[in-house]
């Protein structure tokens, strides 16, 4: 048989722009901010840390429950409970950020949307790379806004007592930064989770589970080798950034730096997790 | 230029895609048709790297998709409508699709204007029906003017005026000198769209030739005839070569004898005919001679 080619010149592409990463960037910052799922996670993010800073401030400071005489401590102890009441709602927070970071990845395999995503970026490590910098600044960001939030409200309260802690001091500033930083770090650990599993129920299941149940079922555990591994747990380990209060290792903690390290082992094995398996696997 | 291989695909035990050599050419319609699970869609997936060949090759315009420059201006690909999050606006997620590649505003507004999604851009692709799904796969395809178009059943789900609309644009942008590979179900679509056909059964290449040879090539003349003796005909046509199809009572319908042939043996039976009708070929039935070996699931003929 045979083939017929019209006598038609190829077509010249005209366009000049190419793929760059700083594009990939651009474009995972307009999904992010494009979906409700992301303002929704974001406002209760801070919504609970606000809100949290308040209910504890105003019970620390009218004493209930027993609690410790705050206004009778010495004074460089009294900055210490401003920032308790200010880190409180991370707590919560970070169950927030964790579903946010799982849906933001697993909610392109449900839906299909990862095949666009991976026809535009071939190569496909940029894809996930600019997810995770778009979603570590974005949580950051969302995070100083709660945990700062939180210590303006916190500071109000504890003002009617005659308690202040000032922001310029190292324990101080520290610890809220440290706590805005817990969250972008657990939502882009989330994210390696949630591509690993490629699953919205999975991946939060996932990582709730190891947020919440994982201390939880060592605790439990009469055994000296899984008192050993409590610390090393990604949210002990992560809470102890903005919980310690020494900067280095002690005999009894681990300090700010250490556990700081600790987390980020947790995030390289989940994103280079994540990042071997998407180059692997079929979209 | 899609040029492909030894391109195979297996998956566990089953071979998807076994061993494909072709070479779709630019400004012309490349049609590609099959039975459901003949591999099509799998072919399409690994020429933009979604799927990763378990043996073989293919490259566009000389080079694996992967390793372009700019992906989305060599190839535009519309591999399944609903590769979309359907929490995002049509607008918003050609914008995030744009963004990689640095393309402007502009050409965004431009392909919303182009398949009429101006509308709806705004609205999340959540609430699309088919047919809007369709036209913002198009768009998103056409985004990077690409110099190669991949379209897996783009104009499923369409109005009439939809599928009108597809045809044309295809039409157009290979008249344009652009490469484009066309799938579908329709053959009576694709025998109006297409230029050269591909026909791929059970992830093999049965037939890479123009529409027009393939028509030519794989359908036997077929006679009506229309008879009171009906089935005292069939039995004195009966051969090996001859095959009589009785679709409803007084009706036969017969390959392997010319018109002349069954006219002249109903004369020397003296048996009364009241319609002799020699039937043209279509790409349908030329399609159906060609599958029929290689149909993954086959719906037995009612009787």
């Amino acid at each position: 048989m045979t083939t017929i080619t019209p006598e038609i010149s190829q077509f010249q592409p005209t366009r000049t722009t190419s793929l760059t990463f700083t594009g990939v960037l651009r474009s995972e910052w307009i999904k992010l901010r494009s979906l409700r799922s992301t303002a929704w996670s974001y406002a209760l993010v801070v919504t609970i840390s606000i809100g949290m800073a308040l209910i504890m401030s105003l019970a620390m400071a009218s004493g209930l429950e027993g609690g410790p005489d705050i206004a009778g401590a010495p004074v460089d102890q009294q900055a210490q409970f401003v920032v308790d009441a200010s880190v409180f709602g991370v707590y919560f927070g970070q169950l927030v950020a964790g579903v946010l970071g799982v849906l933001v990845i697993s909610g392109e395999y449900t839906t299909g949307m990862i095949r666009s995503t991976l026809a535009a970026v071939p190569t496909r490590r940029p894809a996930l790379a600019a997810k995770a910098a778009v979603l570590f600044v974005a949580t950051f960001v969302v995070g100083a806004i709660a945990t700062f939030g939180a210590f303006l409200v916190s500071s109000l309260v504890f003002a009617g007592i005659d308690v202040s802690a000032n922001l310029a001091e190292p324990g101080v500033i520290l610890p809220i930064l440290g706590a805005a930083l817990y969250l972008a770090i657990v939502a882009v650990f989330a994210l390696g989770v949630g591509a690993m599993l490629r699953s919205s129920a999975g991946g939060i299941a996932a990582v709730l589970g190891l947020i919440l149940l994982a201390p939880t079922v060592l605790q439990m555990i009469p055994a000296d080798w899984a008192h050993d591994l409590l610390p090393y747990m990604f949210s002990i380990a992560g809470m102890g950034i903005f919980t310690s209060t020494t900067a280095g290792p002690t005999a009894d903690a681990f300090g700010v730096w250490l556990n700081l390290v600790i987390v980020l082992g947790w995030v390289a094995a989940s994103v280079t997790g994540a990042a071997a398996l998407l180059t692997r696997r079929d979209a | 230029m899609i040029t492909a291989a030894g391109l195979s695909k297996r998956y566990g035990a089953k071979t998807a895609v076994d061993g494909l050599d072709f070479t779709v050419h630019p400004g012309r319609v490349t049609g590609f048709l099959g039975p459901n699970g003949a591999g099509k869609s799998t072919t399409m997936r690994m020429i933009v790297g979604l799927d990763r060949p378990s043996a073989g090759s293919v490259t566009v315009n000389g080079k694996p998709y992967a390793h372009h420059r700019a992906p989305l201006h060599e190839v535009g690909a519309l591999l399944d409508a609903k590769a979309v999050h359907t929490g995002r606006t049509a607008e918003n997620h050609l914008r995030a699709m744009a963004a990689t590649h640095g393309i402007g505003e502009r050409r965004v507004r431009e392909v919303i204007e182009l398949t009429g999604l101006e509308s709806v851009a705004r609205k999340r692709v959540g609430g699309f029906s088919l047919g809007m799904g369709q036209r913002l796969g198009i768009a998103a395809a056409l985004l990077g003017d690409p110099a190669t178009l991949i379209l897996d059943e783009p104009v499923n789900g369409l109005d009439p005026e939809g599928v009108l609309w597809v045809r044309r644009l295809v039409r157009s942008l290979a008249a344009e000198g652009r490469t484009i590979f066309l799938s579908s179900h329709l053959m009576s679509e694709m025998a109006q769209t297409a230029d050269h056909l591909i026909v791929l059964g059970k992830g093999r290449i049965i037939t890479d030739a123009p529409v027009a040879d393939v028509i030519a090539g794989n359908t036997g003349t077929r006679v009506r005839v229309r008879s009171p003796h009906a089935s005292q005909l069939a039995d004195l046509l009966a051969g090996p070569d001859v095959s009589v199809m009785r679709s409803e009572a007084g009706l036969l319908e017969i390959t392997g004898v010319e018109a002349s042939g069954i006219g002249d043996l109903a004369a020397e039976h003296s048996l009364a005919i009241h319609e002799l009708t020699t039937l043209n070929a279509s790409l349908e039935e030329a399609y159906m001679a060609l599958t029929a070996d290689a149909v993954e699931y086959r719906t037995e003929a009612l009787r």
